[in-house]
């Protein structure tokens, strides 16, 4: 065992040195570790780590192997996501012990906090005193054992997994129940007591779910639904028409609101309210136009990770593989690599068959860490906190129970056949101190090496790019209300949110306020339908742009809306085998690597035009407004005849 | 959206630290300065003289600083105050003053003539921009060798970042209470307006002015600190862990959900508190603490146990 001496290195240094240790076999023993935070993050080899006093937050967070023993206390989040391996705390625990656990062994020999295994998936959270409110909090696998007395609401919205108590238990959270644990459970938690030196004599309760929640009530029914062009122009005219009535008759049915698939449906001001002040009737005349112009975008290297390399400043949005079928994310993998652009995982982990398709891949992680994993973080180019998006901000996502197949739960860590309702906050991130927690304990379990990203829905966007600024992350992706989603309430998807010009322009005025104008790349998405809106966004002070709904567009999507339903059509939001089989990989990759080229061909021809040579000489004096609305909305000049 | 820090000497004397209590004040800001690196400020006490009042006023730093002075200097003099002695200091002009009647009404009036930092027999807040290390040289912080205070270090979501919206927040009006606050008052504007239609001010929209004048409301009604402490719990929502400070106690309250932290560390001659255990572990480094955290939707005051 080699001493390492915290009072000496900083935990930087430290987790290095523990890593090059977990190459060679080698246990550690660290001294004067002074409750300092992120001690042996990111550690994936079964190596013991001694820690002779107090650990900070995140102790053992984003492990797969490693066996920690922490002489006294630990603070948030110890175990964060813990694999395989154990940690045993021989003092207290703070908040949210085990958060989002998927294996292995932690043991508080204290009092464990507020929330304790929240959103764990697998594994054994064990706590010897007492824990306080919330235990088991949204839990959808693996068991929670409580020698002392719980708090309140113990067990609060758990979906799966056991939660054992052996003192009193103050109430019981929503959903779920009291039972009798069978003598097997209860020699399985002796057993694993014993393994422990844990003392155990009383009598032990066990708390599950009742699974009255798990799936809503009546189902809506299938409709013929008009396509999104249809389905949204009707809703400008008369009051009573055919979208409304619809929407009277299927809830009087129902009783409850909506799903569907992608973003507002309503007219919003958009980059079509915009125009270039030049005329570009004659952009693209040039066939070699594209090699005139420099495209080329480098994203995210503001704090030392390598940066992500862009062959022009697009990205493909973040879209989930349970959403989408795995051949439509095999197929946005393969497009990506021939446009040179990146792809990301969205929420629920990572398809390992995209992420080799993929040349560059970002790895969402989301508030429900499911599929989340220290090792698809370690093999992304970038890895991307999500806190909103725009169809549905400060709302979380969901997963209709036909589409939560035996797969995609697996790969995701949860039970299958149940209506997913994805958190809407994450367990750690509770405000813009937290989130600076987060992001440096991603950085260690990632060596430093690659840019980390927020995904955020346009809200309160004028504070929040700030937050994110001091914050030290590399770049955001902002995504406006026109922005879709897989599954949303049809009234959120409709009404919530701010159009996507107008949350650029709140982002660029917030970093204006505090004198850091361009220091926060901005990618922005929502509704970006070509390479011209991607100019337009550029020119007004975007870095990049992403596309979601255009890609699927571009793969064959007809934009039925029913993305929820799980019956898509052409097998690109479905995991259906029947319809999946429909969905050629290659012929659809193609489709959209083609989409993308005529997206590089746009957006270079307009630059051309302009008599630039980069594309990032595009500024906001080209543009004008050609609605008072998208004046308003972006201070730009009104010209209504420029259009 | 900050951290918070406190300590406090039970029987008012202060045991060998090895560092003042300005600097363990300090050292625990610095400790946890990555949850707010916009600004910093402290509460701190220092021994109150009979018949005497100590002000401190936001001033401008650069030129308009001698018109300032000037002004407030003016405003004592009309209000019958007598300046015993008087400094400015960054961005701020600290007074001593004989004064002996009514603290609200005289400082109320002082805000015609200056922006008023805090008003007390022994309280004295510093804050501005910047880092609490970097701070405390500048406004000779490690100097305070104090019973008790309290600080934080901010950072700035809602409001802008100025030395007026840093913590601690005095309670307007009432001598000697301060406050510093992690966390984010989500009932801000209705609390606002029900204290202000009975009468109270507010310099700021900043929610910790919120929680100092709630406090500072309900003890001028007669209601004692530890019940308006327990009070808060129901009346204010959102997510908080606060500190209170007096002249001979520090208080705190913890929202229901314990969305933000907040470590407690006790022996028989001081208590510290702070929103993480690395802070607490910079007062005794290489020992590992007995650490409590107070339960949520829990209060508490602490008190000296004879003020030396």
């Amino acid at each position: 065992m080699v001493t390492l001496d915290l009072a000496e290195m900083p935990v930087r240094k430290l987790n290095e040195t523990l890593r090059g240790f977990g190459a060679t076999h080698q246990n550690a023993e660290i001294i004067n570790p002074d409750a300092k935070h992120y001690i042996g993050v990111g550690l994936i080899s079964p190596i013991l780590v001694r820690v002779r006093g107090s650990a900070g937050y995140y102790c053992g967070g984003l492990c797969d192997g490693p066996e920690f023993q922490v002489d006294k206390n630990a603070s948030w989040g110890v175990g964060d996501n813990l694999l395989r391996g154990s940690i045993v705390v021989g003092g207290n625990a703070s908040a949210i012990a085990g958060v989002g656990m998927r294996g292995g062994e932690i043991v508080v020999k204290g009092n464990i906090g507020s929330r304790a295994g929240q959103v764990m998936k697998k594994g054994t959270l064990c706590c010897a005193g007492y824990a306080s409110f919330m235990a088991g909090y949204m839990m959808y696998g693996g068991r929670v054992i409580i020698l002392g007395n719980s708090g309140e609401r113990v067990g609060e919205d758990m979906m799966g997994g056991e939660i054992y108590i052996g003192g009193a238990v103050d109430s019981l959270g929503n959903d779920a129940m009291l039972v009798d644990p069978s003598s097997t459970e209860v020699e399985s938690v002796m057993t694993f007591l014993d393994r422990y030196d844990l003392p155990f004599r009383g009598t032990l309760k066990k708390i599950v779910c009742t699974g009255k929640t798990l799936r809503y009530g009546t189902a809506e029914p299938r409709l013929r639904k008009p396509p999104f062009y249809s389905f949204s122009s009707g809703a400008r005219h008369d009051y009573w028409n055919a979208k409304v009535l619809e929407d009277i008759r299927v809830k009087a049915h129902i009783g409850r609101y909506r799903i569907r698939g992608y973003g507002t449906s309503r007219h919003l001001p958009h980059f079509s309210d915009i125009s270039f002040k030049k005329d570009m009737n004659d952009a693209g005349q040039n066939p070699e136009v594209i090699s005139k112009v420099n495209l080329r975008t480098f994203i995210g290297e503001n704090h030392g990770g390598r940066p992500l390399d862009l062959s022009m400043p697009v990205m493909i949005a973040p879209m989930s593989y349970g959403a989408l079928s795995p051949q439509m994310k095999i197929a946005l993998g393969i497009a990506s690599r021939l446009s040179g652009i990146s792809e990301n995982s969205g929420e629920g982990g990572m398809l390992s068959s995209e992420r080799a398709e993929a040349r560059q891949m970002i790895a969402q992680c989301l508030a429900g860490r499911l599929g989340w994993n220290v090792h698809d973080m370690k093999r992304a180019d970038c890895v991307e906190i999500y806190i909103s998006q725009g169809a549905k901000p400060g709302l979380g996502g969901q997963l209709m129970a036909e589409k939560l197949t035996r797969e995609i739960a697996a790969v995701r860590g949860i039970p299958e056949g149940m209506d997913l309702r994805s958190p809407s906050r994450h367990p750690d991130i509770l405000g813009g101190d937290d989130l600076i927690m987060k992001v440096e304990e991603f950085r260690e379990a990632t060596g430093w090496r690659v840019p980390i990203s927020i995904k955020m829905g346009a809200g309160r966007i004028r504070d929040d790019i700030k937050i994110a600024l001091k914050d030290g992350i590399d770049f955001i992706e902002l995504d406006g209300m026109q922005g879709g989603t897989g599954a949303a309430g049809s009234e959120v998807a409709e009404y919530v949110g701010i159009p996507t010009i107008a949350g650029l322009q709140e982002a660029l005025d917030g970093l204006e306020e505090l004198e850091c104008a361009g220091r926060m790349p901005i990618v922005l998405m929502g509704g970006i339908k070509d390479g011209v809106d991607a100019a337009k966004a550029i020119a007004l002070g975007a870095t990049a742009v992403a596309f979601g709904s255009t890609m699927l567009i571009a793969a064959g999507c007809i934009t039925c809306m029913q993305c929820s339903v799980g019956s898509c059509v052409i097998g690109a939001a479905t995991q259906d085998p029947e319809h999946t089989k429909r969905f050629d990989v290659e012929k659809r990759a193609l489709q959209i690597h083609r989409f993308l080229e005529a997206v590089r061909w746009q957006l270079a021809a307009i630059v051309h035009e302009h008599g630039y040579t980069d594309v990032r000489q595009l500024s906001r004096n080209d543009l004008v407004a050609l609605t008072p609305e998208a004046a308003a909305l972006t201070r730009l000049p009104y010209a209504p005849n420029r259009g | 959206m900050c951290s918070i820090a406190g300590i406090l000497f039970k029987n008012g004397k202060r045991p060998n630290l090895g560092m003042t209590t300005g600097e363990a004040l300090t050292e625990m800001m610095d400790a946890c300065r990555h949850r707010g690196p916009d600004s910093a400020g402290w509460a701190i006490y220092k021994e109150p003289r009979e018949g005497r009042l100590r002000l401190r006023f936001f001033i401008d730093r650069g030129e308009g600083q001698k018109g300032d002075m000037a002004r407030i200097r003016e405003g004592l003099a009309r209000q019958g105050a007598k300046i015993v002695e008087d400094e400015a200091l960054g961005c701020t002009y600290g007074a001593t003053v004989e004064y002996s009647g009514d603290v609200q009404q005289f400082s109320y009036a002082l805000e015609r003539v200056g922006q008023l930092v805090s008003v007390g027999s022994s309280l004295d807040i510093i804050k501005d921009v910047g880092q609490p290390r970097g701070l405390q040289q500048l406004y000779g912080i490690g100097r305070f060798d104090g019973s008790h205070g309290i600080g934080h270090t901010r950072l700035a979501t809602e409001t802008g970042v100025h030395p007026e919206t840093a913590h601690p927040f005095w309670a307007t009006g009432f001598a000697d209470v301060a406050t510093v606050h992690n966390g984010q008052i989500t009932n801000y504007w209705i609390m606002r307006r029900r204290l202000e239609r009975r009468g109270m001010e507010f310099r700021t929209e900043n929610d910790t002015e919120l929680i100092a004048v709630y406090l500072a409301y309900k003890m001028s009604r007669g209601v004692l600190l530890e019940d308006a402490l327990r009070s808060s719990l129901d009346d204010l929502d959102g997510t908080f862990s606060y500190l209170v400070s007096t002249k001979d106690s520090i208080g705190y309250a913890k929202d229901k959900l314990a969305a933000k932290p907040m470590v407690k560390y006790e022996d028989d001659e001081l208590i510290a508190i702070a929103s993480e255990e690395v802070a607490l572990n910079r007062l005794f480094p290489g020992r590992a603490l007995d650490t409590t955290e107070p339960p949520p939707l829990t209060c508490g005051l602490w008190s000296m146990q004879s003020t030396a």
